[in-house]
């Protein structure tokens, strides 16, 4: 039974997933299975997405959670940014979790839906064309 | 200024040495009437206040009383004219009686003095002004036990007031919430600069200059002010509703400003606390929603039928609030293995089900992932496994290792052993997800001739105690 409802094929687009809880990371990953898009790495810790980065992570687009088991994503998102790979945020906090300086950056609230994710990868990918 | 029995002045602050144009050591230990003579009424009516004290042991005040003083040989000499306001307060021994007396005195003279600046015929404005201050004093004589009532009133209101005088705002009143809040200092008669040096830079005074200068009231709610309650001591942070009102004399002329309001510190502390428990309520309300919409999503995807995607689901709801209770129980601080463990077999024949371990204390995260692979490793093993058939035995033990990581093995024994079928859907995908991705543990299992079994390792978070089970 598919729950999808979205038109938009991504048609292979790597998506790099930065999420701490399992259950929420599955969730996307088949979402972004069921956009079209191939699930790059996820990375479920800090260090451990960290060092995916270290090791020249390849994909087009970053989806990552603001808050990794009380660490702050906004240095990796720094890092995958200077590399040329575009983020789109996600988190459970409302806008004020977010940093100044990334306001204006595509943010999925928890929890969010296919529909969502969508948009927030069409933002991306529109800006990166333009 | 502090008076023993035989008014022989004892002890002395820095504004009263100000005040006096006198030193310390020309103060203490002489009789306060030699060094201010005064055979007048006001010396009489000085001495009848003390008295008053020290036979009552009640405060009395002056309101007004003119005293002029000797000036220093080296400034002239001569007596110099001066007005004051007095506050005595009894001051007793440890058996009780009065033993000295407390002198709060404010020289009021500046107010006289700013008559000279407003350009209008001073001793006109003078007279007026002794006469209204002793038309004051007379009422106030008169009226002694209201006037005492009235100024307690003030000076235990939970309200703060203070009146500062003229341009450089000098206390000439503050009362008891006042004075908490700037931590008991004595400032009476001391501008406020030099009262509480911390406030300078925070804005306050430029707004008492702007009250005096141009008698706009100024307000504030709930306005951050750091003080210092001792010196040399730590900033505190405090919050203020306050106002300022210029205070008039019958010209209408601004003689000074009227400090009013409340400390709010303890209910602005209050609420950020309850912003901060609200924002990660709304925090823990979105994860728990996230998770029972992946939950829900991929029960559906990998059901056979509605009716058997429902009956997943809802078990999986129940097992993920379960966890819940057992955390909100100790406020989500830990939660106990043992008790995770209990909570999902206790719907299974006990006599087929051996648990035990030593004590481990789970943090919320670890909790709540444990419960729910032990719930998929329950529901496999009654639908396939030992809780299956009637044979069957179920044995569930851990131990936290001295790495601080906890090992935990699930071990069935069947008499209908199964293949490794049908163990690829959410329940043992999520497994392996929440283990070794969320928690960063190791997930390994074993489809053997005699039954299912698997070992769980995972890092633990809290200190576990070392107690048996």
């Amino acid at each position: 039974m598919s729950l999808n409802t979205t038109t938009t094929n991504y048609d292979g687009l790597r998506v790099y997933v930065v999420e701490d809880e399992a259950l929420v990371a599955m969730n996307l990953e088949m979402i972004l299975e069921e956009l079209g898009c191939v699930i790059a790495a996820t990375a479920m810790r800090f260090d451990q997405a960290e060092q995916m980065i270290n090791e020249g992570i390849e994909a087009d687009v970053a989806i990552l959670d603001v808050n990794l088991g009380g660490l702050n994503v906004f240095p990796l998102a720094e890092r995958l940014i200077e590399r040329g790979i575009p983020v789109v945020f996600a988190t459970g906090y409302d806008e004020s979790g977010i940093d100044d300086a990334w306001h204006g950056t595509p943010t999925l609230q928890k929890p969010y839906t296919a529909e969502d994710v969508d948009r927030g990868l069409a933002m991306v990918l529109a800006a990166r064309q333009s | 200024m502090v008076l023993d029995r035989h008014f022989n002045i004892v002890a002395v602050n820095n504004a009263y040495e100000r005040a006096t144009m006198r030193a310390r050591d020309e103060l203490i230990g002489r009789y306060l009437f030699d060094v201010f003579p005064n055979e007048e009424e006001s010396g009489r009516r000085l001495r009848a206040s003390f008295e008053r004290v020290f036979r009552t042991g009640k405060p009395d005040s002056l309101a007004y009383i003119p005293y002029d003083i000797p000036k220093p040989a080296d400034q002239g000499g001569g007596m110099e004219q001066r007005f004051w306001t007095a506050v005595h307060t009894p001051l007793q021994d440890e058996q009780g009686r009065v033993a000295h007396l407390l002198q709060n005195t404010v020289d009021v003279t500046e107010i006289v003095r700013l008559r000279q600046a407003v350009n209008l015929p001073f001793r006109f404005r003078e007279t007026h002004l002794l006469e209204r201050a002793r038309e004051a004093e007379r009422q106030r004589s008169t009226l002694m036990a209201e006037g005492e009532d009235f100024r307690r009133l003030f000076q235990q209101a939970p309200g703060f007031f203070a009146v500062v005088s003229g341009p450089e705002h000098v206390f000439t009143f503050a009362n008891d919430s006042y004075l908490r809040v700037i931590g008991g200092r004595n400032v009476l008669g001391m501008k406020v600069r030099d009262a509480l040096p911390e406030i300078e830079g925070q804005g306050f005074f430029e707004l008492l200059d702007g009250v005096y200068r141009t008698g706009t009231p100024a307000r504030g709610e709930a306005v951050r002010v750091m003080v210092q309650p001792e010196e040399g001591g730590e900033l505190r942070e405090t919050f203020l509703d306050f106002s300022y009102d210029a205070i008039r004399d019958d010209e209408d002329t601004i003689i000074g400003v009227f400090v009013q309001g409340m400390d709010r510190t303890e209910s602005v502390r209050a609420h950020r606390q309850q912003r901060l428990l609200l924002d990660e309520l709304n925090h823990r309300v979105k994860n728990t929603l996230s998770a029972v919409q992946s939950i829900a999503a991929q029960t559906m995807r990998s059901a056979r039928d509605l009716k058997s995607a429902n009956k997943d689901l809802e078990a999986r709801i129940v097992a993920l609030s379960k966890a819940h209770n057992l955390l909100s129980a100790k406020e989500w601080t830990d939660a106990e293995l043992a008790n995770v463990v209990d909570q999902e077999l206790s719907a299974y024949d006990q006599s087929r089900i051996e648990t035990g371990g030593s004590k481990v204390a789970l943090d919320p995260k670890t909790a709540i992932a444990l419960a729910l692979v032990l719930h998929e490793l329950t529901t496999n093993a009654a639908k396939y496994g030992a809780l299956s058939s009637s044979q069957g035995h179920l044995s569930v033990t851990w131990q936290a290792l001295p790495d601080r990581t906890l090992s935990l093995a699930w071990m069935e024994r069947t008499d209908n052993p199964v293949a490794p079928p049908e163990r690829h859907g959410f329940g043992s995908r999520m497994i392996e997800r929440v283990i070794s991705g969320e928690l960063g543990g190791t997930y390994e299992n074993r489809y053997a001739r005699e039954g299912f079994s698997c070992r769980i390792s995972v890092p633990l978070r809290t200190r576990e105690l070392n107690e048996c089970h």
